[in-house]
């Protein structure tokens, strides 16, 4: 009978793979050239829309970071959407309302993608971006992520996201992992491998959003949509490193597991629907033939994995316990074999997991490095080693069994 | 070649690399394993063959050679857990686990009659026990009599316990377990010459001790 450790090894050889392709792709010269910086002096006009929807404690602090954006200020407008908020949100954005720069539109409640298309309609920038009221950006992003779009493949830029101030273990963990994301999203971009154009400060060419049409629905991941249907037109997705922006994100484990489930179930969505036809598609290169289906292996080995591990674990506690039943407490609870190197516990599945944990780390290094994102990464680290694989298995078994049973679940 | 090609293709190289190095260096240290266990295994046969030459030279005052003996019975058992190990890491069907196996036994058999010697020529009453055990699926006590005699074993050093693989294909153990009788009904047990099969609990097992050999933790 195959062991659960020889099943594991399939998915261990992919996850290995896929981190040396990005480490291999992030020394390949159209990485090194990204993030050696931009060069360009072009200001196109540009339009940041901040849809909101009961965001009356941060869209003032989120508005003012956009103020003290280094663009001129002819060519930087703001567009503040309230989607029918029942909060203080009309009130907290009613003192930009004198400012110039400032567009402000209320509107009945309709979801985050129909604020986002109130706000394109309401402007003639030549790029739109958007950043969500609970973000707040570094004053040089606009200047780093503008340049990208001199290469007129590039229909959309991302930036380079990390956590707010993050406190408490859960947004530790999200920080080291969100910069992680960093260098994911920096080397994917140079094989214009990215699906998805996050909320926090990314960027459309107007015109691009205009042929294809505005924001959808997207089974609740708008973002992931736009970028979906961008790559499916043949255009490509950029991405500026060093367009730093700060991002509000759950602390509570509840609150990340729902938030979790619906970017893993809209992801599934996407993909399984609409958007079936990228996968495998070697027109899409890195994105078709490898990204995605890695992303979907990704969902299925870890819900495997987790409950092999947990099968495993379970199993082995309960031959533990009846095996040690009825030995006194002083024998059971202290070791007994020799500390000698002879029964060091090391196996190829143990250091292959070590070793994909290891790689994930110097992404988590390189990814700060690159973005110059400031703050301690220790506690980033620790609870990120300890506490991911162990929750990454709720969301996506949560957000699995929603897509099979068809459940839809509240935005918040 | 486009460059997404290329780094596919050198990804899978370090892939490939770094697998095959992880599967040479686990590989590699159970081959030390099994060479540090043959090494004891020779030290200890050196060992068994001096107490057995030293027993026959001092026929006239054999109890001299009882403090080796016990000292050998520990080595015996620092072995017995090493081996349990590595036949757990390696596979029972090991064909290097299974050579150091029989070895072990044929030790293990040796120190028996040692034991069994010195205590008819010293008076001396040791405790002997006889553990035959299967671990080809049959036995599903197996573990839990093992984990009990290893508490017994450190609880109380005086105690001697052999433990014998059943199945071991061997012709010094299949004249052990004639000459013992025992039965193909396991976990077996010979405590001083008492038989038992089964095992429930560490108390129900304890009773087929003679009184008071479990009282005091003595050190012979």
């Amino acid at each position: 009978m195959m062991s659960p450790e020889a099943l594991a090894y399939p998915f261990l050889f992919i996850a290995i793979f896929f981190e040396s392709f990005v480490l291999v792709t992030f020394l390949s010269k159209p990485a090194r050239t990204a993030r050696a910086g931009q060069s360009g002096t072009a200001t196109p006009s540009v339009a940041v829309i901040v849809p909101c929807y009961n965001e009356g404690e941060t869209v003032a602090k989120t508005c003012e970071s956009l103020l003290a954006l280094e663009y001129p200020k002819d060519k930087l407008e703001i567009i503040l959407v309230d989607d029918g908020s029942t909060d203080n949100t009309p009130r907290a954005m009613a003192q930009f309302a004198t400012n110039p720069q400032v567009k402000i539109i209320r509107k009945e409640n309709g979801g985050k993608h129909t604020a986002l298309n109130a706000g394109i309609a309401a402007t003639t920038a030549e790029i739109v971006g958007c950043l969500d009221a609970d973000s707040f950006v570094e004053s040089n992003a606009l200047r780093e992520l503008v340049p990208c779009f001199e290469d007129e493949h590039i229909a959309a830029v991302t930036a380079a996201m990390s956590v707010h101030q993050p406190k408490g273990l859960i947004q530790h963990m999200q920080n080291a992992e969100y910069i992680f994301g960093i260098t994911m999203r920096h080397t994917l971009a140079s094989v214009n491998g990215l699906y998805v154009t996050p909320g926090p400060f990314s960027f459309y060419r107007h015109s691009v959003i205009n042929e294809l049409g505005g924001f959808r629905y997207g089974h609740q991941t708008e973002d992931m949509e736009m970028a979906l249907r961008i790559q499916q037109a043949g255009y490509g997705i950029g991405n500026a490193p060093h367009a730093r922006v700060y991002t509000k994100t759950p602390n509570t484990l509840s609150g990340l597991i729902k938030q979790r489930t619906r970017w893993t179930t809209g992801f599934i969505r996407n993909i399984t629907g609409e958007y079936r036809n990228l996968v495998g598609n070697h027109r899409h290169d890195a994105l078709g033939m490898l990204v995605l289906p890695c992303a979907l292996i990704a969902i299925f080995s870890g819900i495997l994995l987790f409950s092999v591990t947990l099968f495993m674990f379970f199993k082995n506690l309960i031959a533990g316990l009846e095996i040690r039943a009825g030995i006194p407490l002083s024998y059971v609870l202290v070791p007994h074999s020799s500390f000698s190197w002879f029964y060091f516990p090391v196996s190829t599945f143990l250091i292959l997991g070590i070793a994909t944990l290891l790689a994930s780390f110097s992404m988590v290094i390189i990814g700060k490095r690159i973005s110059k994102t400031p703050g301690n990464l220790t506690f980033g680290f620790l609870s990120y080693a300890l506490l991911y694989g162990l929750i990454v298995p709720l969301w996506l078994i949560r957000a699995t069994s929603d897509v099979v049973f068809g459940k839809h679940r509240g935005w918040r | 070649m486009s460059i997404v090609t290329r780094n596919v293709l050198i990804a899978l190289l370090i892939t490939v690399a770094l697998l095959g190095t992880v599967f040479y260096a686990v590989n590699y240290l159970n081959r030390e394993r099994v060479a540090e266990l043959g090494s004891i295994e020779d030290q200890i046969s050196i060992d068994t063959l001096s107490l057995d030459t030293q027993f026959s030279l001092l026929e006239a005052a054999p109890c001299d050679s009882a403090a080796s003996s016990t000292t050998l019975t520990g080595e015996l058992t620092d072995l017995g857990n090493r081996l349990s190990y590595a036949e757990s890491q390696l596979g029972s069907d090991n064909p290097q686990v299974v050579q150091l196996k029989k070895q072990y036994s044929l030790l293990e058999i040796r120190d028996y009659l040692i034991t069994k010697q010195l205590a008819a020529a010293c008076g001396t009453k040791p405790v002997i026990v006889l553990y035959f055990y299967s671990n080809a699926g049959d036995c599903s006590e197996c573990d839990k009599a093992g984990y009990a005699l290893s508490y017994l074993r450190t609880t109380y050093p005086s105690l001697r316990v052999y433990s014998f693989d059943y199945n071991l294909d061997l012709g010094a153990m299949k004249t052990l377990i004639a000459v013992t009788k025992v039965k193909n009904d396991l976990p077996a047990f010979v405590v001083n010459g008492k038989y038992s099969y089964g095992f429930t609990s560490l108390s129900d097992f304890e009773k087929q001790f003679p009184k008071g050999a479990l009282a005091t933790s003595t050190n012979l």
